[in-house]
């Protein structure tokens, strides 16, 4: 009895509890709505049958469906492009700062740490921001542009069917910037300075230096960058309805966005379900990567 | 231990004690009332809810603010857990979603012996609106509809008498008034994506004798092809794409567009940030003397089927519907019947554009009914984006439109 409380206490039945609850909290908390959803999208789901589990089984009509939508490849290239061109923004925009603030120069750290401010903002808020500097006729970005001498007549930044899926693109890269900075600077402290030292005695320049010491030494930094920077990206929501709620004809719509509009907007939650089920699908490779990246950091 | 135990036990019972007595000392019956009155401002649901509940008549009355995005979700919601309001207040194309399953109450019955209620004093869309299959499932609250407002005093220095009859005439016009160097364009509208986008085009395709049934007219083509050689022309601007109506109608009063396409809603804050003389005109119509239509939107009210009170239920309905003549001088609404006189403000141009739109009333037609709206919606405003973008013609839009409509309506 005392060796079962003093386990439990201190010892290996802590760690089963610890791992037990974490486990069940996972459970109920993301594998049964996981499963849940994957369930709904084989069935017909409307406002009656809403409450129940006993649902008339649909196979894979919702599939055939989804896929036969003539939006469906429009959305499956918006959701290409914002995703790679979101990450790629993010990572590139976000390894040139943190390399700039690893240089040593007055408030490196504070101004740093400001960069902050976007990731700390809710995504409604950064919408709506983004939506007043890509209005049309009257948006910041087209005064400034204009101002340059860039552009001579006004970019319809949330109208045009060529624009539209960029311009949430360029409000997602600016949001998730900093935190790509952040992780990317963690991983720069790391490496040791005296690598470098020595490569700058043996005549390595600063090109030679960034991709034989700086590169290799962030690789696992790198990976689970831009597996968190997939993951975010595809969870990102509330850009969309702030700025162009997917239009005009559906020419910014995405898959995270179009899976509510069926649930939310057009009421047929199984369509709903089975767009998220085919994302889902998507995301778990996505997090395999990110795993594997990150393995062998936790077996030392 | 255990005395702590017992005084937990006592102090629990005694607040159960305390609780359960005032109801039952009242024996009330407690109504609930959903509605987005009060979300922005004060409204008739919101006003006349308290207004009866405070009456000692034995029905308590209790109201519930949502917001209009989320009110449609929260009661499909409510509805599937079994734990509905009495009586929810919604816009009329959601409201099919409901009557067509039975999750409204039908009240042909208890309309045709009340004194109060008569169906027959409604206008024709907003009663459809709130039928189904010939039965009554609920009254409209409020109703509005969309026409052309004007400014009087750009048409008078370009020399143009009238108002547009016909969209031939709204493209001429338009184009004459345009000044693309100043930043004001011939007219604005809302082809959004989103409801506002169907509200707006949905008239032109009723008027050219389509329906939401049957949307791949001429006239809808010729309106597609119209609208999208002004917006490449810049005489509409490419955001009337992205542009809700009140914000569309915000470029019209800062003088920024010669026309705007909009309803009533639009009156009040007219009057006060328009600098110009305006007027308002009934929507055109493809030739002279064609057929009109015009866009229906406004609440209606419904009891939902799972009431536990549905006498209680409809003494409240018919206390919101005696106070109709309330609706106008208080909140600026337009009542759904033609027996209620609406006052004269006093404000000229406030009270000429509610003629017009009393009259455009007239030709108002509901969306729907049809229990799957949402989905016929999207294909409808997704088509008149897919051609105003150039990304499909007119008819390679519609087409498609219509062969998604078709899915949906067998």
């Amino acid at each position: 009895m005392r060796r079962i409380l003093s386990s439990i206490t201190d010892g290996k039945g802590f760690d089963l509890i610890l791992v037990g609850v974490t486990m069940l909290f996972l459970f109920a908390l993301a594998g049964i709505p996981l499963v849940y959803n994957v369930v709904m999208s084989f069935q017909q789901v409307d406002m009656f049958n809403l409450n129940t589990f006993s649902r008339p089984f649909a196979g894979l009509e919702n599939y055939i469906a989804i896929v036969s939508q003539p939006e469906f490849w429009l959305v499956i290239r918006n959701t290409a492009i914002f995703v790679f061109g979101s990450i790629a923004g993010q990572f590139i925009f976000g390894f040139a700062l943190a390399i700039f603030f690893m240089m040593s120069f007055p408030f490196a750290s504070t101004i740093r740490g400001l960069f902050l401010v976007s990731w700390v903002m809710p995504g409604l808020v950064v919408g709506a921001l983004w939506g007043w500097i890509l209005a049309g006729d009257f948006g910041v970005l087209n005064a400034i542009l204009r101002g340059l001498g860039v552009i001579d007549g006004t970019m319809f930044w949330k109208s045009d069917p060529n624009l539209s899926i960029w311009a949430v693109t360029i409000a997602n890269i600016w949001l998730g910037l900093a935190f790509n900075m952040m992780l990317l600077s963690v991983g720069l402290a790391g490496i040791p300075r005296d690598l470098y030292e020595a490569a700058e005695l043996d005549g390595a320049n600063g090109w030679q230096r960034f991709t034989t010491i700086t590169l290799p030494m962030m690789r696992s930094t790198i990976g689970a960058v831009l597996a968190l920077g997939l993951i975010y990206t595809l969870q990102q929501f509330d850009l969309f309805p702030a700025i162009t709620e997917g239009g005009p004809a559906n020419s910014s719509n995405v898959a995270q966005y179009w899976a509510w509009q069926w649930s939310f907007q057009l009421f047929d939650f199984a369509k709903g379900a089975t767009v998220s089920v085919m994302m889902l699908i998507f995301v778990l490779v996505a997090s395999i990567v990110y795993v594997r990246s990150t393995r062998h950091e936790v077996r030392g | 231990m255990q005395i702590a135990k017992l005084g937990l036990l006592a102090g629990l019972s005694l607040g159960a004690l305390v609780a359960a007595t005032p109801a039952q000392a009242q024996e009330g019956v407690t109504v609930t009332v959903w509605s987005i009155d009060g979300a922005n401002q004060v409204g008739p649901s919101d006003t006349f809810s308290a207004e009866f509940d405070e009456m000692d008549n034995g029905i308590n009355v209790e109201y519930r603010i949502l917001q209009f995005d989320e009110i449609v979700n929260e009661t499909l919601r409510a509805y599937a857990t079994g734990n509905a309001p009495d009586i929810v207040s919604l816009d009329n194309p959601d409201f099919a979603l409901f009557s067509s399953r039975g999750a409204f109450l039908d009240i042909t019955e208890m309309a045709a012996e009340s004194d109060v209620i008569n169906p027959e004093v409604y206008f024709e869309g907003p009663l459809n609106s709130v039928s189904w299959d010939g039965k009554l499932y609920g009254v409209g609250k409020y109703t509005d509809t969309i026409g052309v407002f004007y400014n009087k005093d750009m048409f008078a220095e370009a020399g143009i008498e009238n108002p547009p009859q016909t969209w031939a005439e709204f493209e001429e016009y338009a184009r004459m008034l345009a000044k693309p160097d100043q930043g004001v364009y011939g007219a604005t509208l809302s082809a959004r994506g989103n409801e506002e986008g169907t509200f707006q085009f949905l008239p032109v395709i009723q008027m050219s004798g389509g329906g939401y049934e049957n949307v791949n007219t001429e006239g809808a083509r010729d309106w597609l092809s119209m609208v999208k050689g002004m917006i490449d022309d810049g005489v509409l601007s490419q955001d009337v794409l992205s542009l809700g109506q009140w914000d569309s109608t915000g470029t019209f009063n800062s003088g920024n567009a010669a026309m705007a396409i909009s309803g009533p809603w639009e009156i009040d804050r007219m009057v006060e940030d328009a600098d110009f003389d305006w007027g308002v005109t009934l929507l055109p119509t493809f030739g002279e003397g064609d057929e009109r239509s015009s866009a229906l939107g406004g609440f209606n009210l419904g009891i939902m089927s799972t009431t536990e009170h549905p006498e209680e239920a409809f003494k409240v309905l018919e206390y919101f519907v005696s106070q109709d003549d309330r609706l106008f001088p208080e909140f600026g609404y337009l009542p759904t019947r033609s027996d209620v006189e609406l006052p004269m403000s006093g404000i000229e141009k406030k009270d000429a554009a509610l003629a017009v739109f009393q009259e455009q009333l007239q030709y108002a037609q509901p969306r729907g009914p049809h229990p799957e709206w949402q989905k016929i919606s999207k294909a409808i405003f997704d088509a008149e984006q897919a051609a105003l973008t150039g990304q499909m013609t007119p008819d390679e839009a519609l087409t498609q439109a219509q062969a998604t409509i078709d899915t949906i309506i067998d």
